[in-house]
């Protein structure tokens, strides 16, 4: 066969250099390889350090006030608990769903479970995936109660600490809860009634039909 | 011409030539080049912001905001508007696809400048009047704009970035747009002859 | 490489939108200098006269689709996070008819008719504004076509999913296909110019 390279237009040669490439894809494999990730021992301990990867109850019971829908709130425990109480907006993953529950590598992803050690370990998980925004609540669903859901006052506040309070007990009434007025009863106190799941409803579901909504990618 | 008596320098006499011989229009770059640079900057699009490029979307955003302008009720009662307003943390119009389409703007005039294309006037075949070209362009428009919608995009948003991405819905819609265009094609001819 | 950058964090809201920006002049730059600041030259394509619309289109897609395979597949960009406009197919092949008439009946598709306005087309401004006119009849109308609208949903679905094939393999085709049909489009120019005596319209 006496086809000279040579003799064919530039059109030509291309249309050859694509049907090649193509017929090398079709024998490659999968293009759904996506990045190694590479776990940086070093970075992650710096970070941890510095409680970057931790945001406040109070910060996130602001997100949610403001309406903010550019984070994701993951509740780490189990559906029992979940069904009795979550934070308005929460979707309930368990940890061993995690990585195929379809959350974004630059999304804010907020974290909790009771206390600190379910969430560190999906933070971990997370975080060596890649995903850049993942981050712990500080001190879990107990610091939710204590700071947003039955805030109390400093026990000698400055003015400074009390204009907090003042602020953070229109926050928990926002969410049902109820402000404790005496600085050290609660130490003792039975337990506090936690409110009830009705307004703002939580969940993914409700949160797709609410009429605020991300903004969507395509046109 | 013969007013200029003065003697002219070099420069004056190139800006004068220049104004008085308009540059003729370079002809277009060949098909398949400017398909190449068109699919480089669209893979840039993937590799840089993980999506393709659009159009019509910024239409919608555009849109979005006259109407929450005029009538915000109204408007935030409607899950279409709503989808393009966003959750209020930010601008309507501060949105990828409009500055993307700011820059289309952009970029059409600087490729027309350069080539000595850009030239303002209707453009029509002989046997058509402006009134009618405009009413056809007004009409086509109207079109596309509804089309575009029920689609989810047009023939940048959904034909070229989901015909590279293999998307079954835009391949679908891509046969669908040659299909219609060639359909109607045969009725509107007069614009052009 | 961890790509697609922006959904890796790189950059925030405010730099996406530079960089939309940036994108924006590439995309126009190339449209106009394809010839489709001009509307005849666009229709030209249904008038079987000059394919170059067909041509444009499917060398852009077969390059960005041969690149983010191969970037894919070397493990360079992450595919899964490109985002796929969700497929409701019934909506999108009415669409497709709807914005295909409304293509050949204005001269202009949307992005084409931001280039030719602004190379100076009085035509496509006011196309423009036919498109801002059709999305809000169609914003205004949407309580009512709405069902319509969700209608035969698939998810985000690709070609080699549906047809149960490799993504290579349908690479490899849809690369097979364009090269013959830009020879079948070559012909079919050929043939119209000789028709008309070899006077393009």
């Amino acid at each position: 066969m006496k086809l000279s390279l040579a003799r064919l237009t530039a059109t030509q040669k291309s249309g050859l250099a694509v049907a090649l490439l193509g017929l090398v894809a079709a024998f490659a494999g999968s293009p759904y390889r996506g990045p190694v990730y590479t776990v940086d021992a070093q970075e992650l301990a710096r970070v941890v350090e510095t409680t970057v990867d931790h945001v406040t109850a109070e910060d996130v019971a602001d997100w949610i006030i403001q309406g903010r829908t550019d984070f994701r709130l993951i509740d780490l425990r189990t559906e029992g608990e979940f069904a009795e109480y979550h934070i308005p907006g929460a979707e309930r993953v368990p940890l061993t769903a995690l990585a195929g529950y379809g959350l974004q590598k630059n999304e804010t992803i907020v974290i909790y479970s009771d206390g600190g050690i379910h969430s560190a370990q999906a933070w971990f998980l997370l975080t060596t995936q890649g995903y850049k925004g993942a981050t712990m609540l500080f001190g879990g669903l107990e610091a939710w109660k204590d700071n947003v859901l039955f805030p109390r006052p400093a026990e000698n506040p400055t003015p400074a600490q009390s204009v907090q309070f003042a602020k953070m007990k229109e926050v928990s009434k926002f969410f049902g809860g109820t402000p404790q007025m005496d600085s050290t009863a609660a130490v003792t106190a039975p337990s506090f009634t936690m409110p009830k799941l009705e307004t703002p409803q939580g969940g993914a579901a409700a949160r797709g039909t609410s009429p605020v909504k991300k903004k969507k990618e395509g046109c | 011409m013969q007013a200029d008596v003065q003697p002219l320098t070099a420069e004056q006499v190139g800006a004068h030539t220049h104004h008085a011989v308009p540059r003729a229009p370079q002809p277009y770059t060949n098909p398949y080049l400017a398909g190449f640079g068109l699919g480089l900057v669209l893979l840039a699009s993937f590799v840089i912001m993980g999506r393709g490029l659009g159009a019509s979307g910024a239409f919608s955003s555009l849109v979005a905001f006259g109407a929450d302008a005029v009538a915000p009720e109204h408007t935030r009662a409607n899950a279409f508007y709503a989808e393009y307003l966003g959750d209020h943390t930010r601008h309507p119009l501060m949105d990828w696809l409009v500055f993307e389409v700011v820059g289309v703007f952009a970029g059409g005039f600087l490729s027309g400048i350069l080539a000595g294309r850009v030239r303002m006037g209707i453009e029509r075949g002989p046997s058509t009047t402006n009134r009618m070209r405009l009413m056809y362009a007004f009409a086509g428009g109207g079109l596309m704009g509804i089309g575009a919608k029920f689609a989810r995009g047009c023939t940048s948003g959904q034909a070229m970035t989901g015909g590279a991405l293999l998307n079954v819905g835009s391949w679908a819609f891509m046969m669908c747009v040659f299909a219609g265009a060639y359909a109607v094609a045969y009725f509107v001819r007069r614009q052009w002859q | 490489m961890n790509a697609p950058f922006f959904k890796f964090g790189l950059f925030g809201d405010n730099v996406s939108l530079i960089v939309a920006f940036l994108i924006g002049i590439g995309f126009g730059f190339f449209l106009e200098r394809a010839g489709f600041g001009s509307a005849r030259k666009l229709t030209a394509q249904f008038y079987l006269t000059d394919l170059t619309v067909f041509k444009v289109m499917f060398t852009a897609i077969i390059t960005a689709m041969l690149g983010l395979f191969y970037l894919g597949w070397m493990g360079l960009v992450d595919l899964s996070l490109v985002y796929l406009t969700p497929t409701h197919l019934v909506p999108q092949i009415v669409g497709g008819f709807l914005l295909g008439a409304g293509f050949v009946v204005g001269g202009y598709c949307p992005g084409t008719a931001c280039v030719a306005a602004s190379t100076g087309k009085m035509d496509a401004l006011i196309n423009l504004l036919g498109i801002i006119l059709g999305i809000v009849v169609f914003g205004e109308l949407f309580p009512w076509v709405e069902g319509f609208y969700y209608a035969t949903p698939m998810g985000q679905v690709t070609l080699p999913q549906l047809l149960n094939l490799s993504y290579g393999l349908v690479v490899f085709l849809v690369a097979l296909m364009a090269i013959g049909a830009f020879a079948g489009a070559t012909w079919v120019e050929k043939r119209m110019a000789a028709r008309k005596g070899g006077q393009p319209s």
